[in-house]
């Protein structure tokens, strides 16, 4: 009996997202929520490489 | 970039899904890009497991799936879609907590020859990004591609 690899399916190569009609959006789920409001005091004092003021 | 990655699913470009496969069964993932601020734009990553019985999304559970770099290259490719769509923006990242962080900035160490060819990778000291160096740590990351 030859032996037999295990492939996953689920991995691929080259990065294409694959498009779908139906994902549910989680915009106003409070886990994206709060990362974004936590993220927008952070950012606010940031230097942003490239935009120093002269 | 040419990692091994999992398949990943969008409607919009800006939300992602894609499932880990390991020891621990098939964990859904979500990742989001929401926009921060205008001029220049910026645009927060966060990304988290989804639990089936309750439907919360939460980034503090380790998953200990023995698939870390399949993860993270899954998500440097969402990075890649969401600028082909939107355009190449800063994109902020941070963990929820030190330890959190402190172990994206391992991962990142794993794969960072491979991503540094598309990306300019900075980690964040202070509110001052800096060029990303291993054995720093740092309090968040800047990412943007090249």
């Amino acid at each position: 009996m030859s032996a037999t690899k295990k492939v996953n399916s689920n991995i691929s190569y080259g990065g294409r997202a694959i498009v779908v009609d139906n994902l549910q959006s989680h915009e106003n789920d409070p886990f994206f929520v709060k990362k974004v409001e936590e993220a927008k005091i952070a950012v606010a004092k940031l230097k942003l490489p490239g935009t120093e003021k002269k | 970039m040419n990692l091994p990655h999992y398949n990943y699913f969008t409607t919009d470009f800006r939300e992602y899904e894609f499932y880990s496969e390991g020891p621990k069964g098939k964990i859904r993932k979500i990742v989001r890009f929401q926009q921060l601020q205008n001029e220049p734009e910026i645009y927060n990553l966060a990304f988290g497991d989804k639990n089936p019985e309750t439907g919360e999304v939460s980034d503090s559970i380790t998953s200990n799936n023995n698939d870390r770099d399949i993860v993270l290259a899954t998500v440097a490719n969402t990075i890649n879609n969401f600028c082909d769509y939107y355009g190449n923006h800063f994109i902020y990242a941070t963990g929820s907590t030190p330890v959190r962080t402190r172990l994206y900035q391992i991962e990142i160490n794993g794969i960072l020859n491979e991503i540094s060819i598309d990306f300019d990778i900075y980690g964040v000291i202070g509110g001052v990004p800096h060029p990303f160096e291993k054995n720093v740590n740092y309090e968040a990351f800047l990412i943007k591609r090249k």
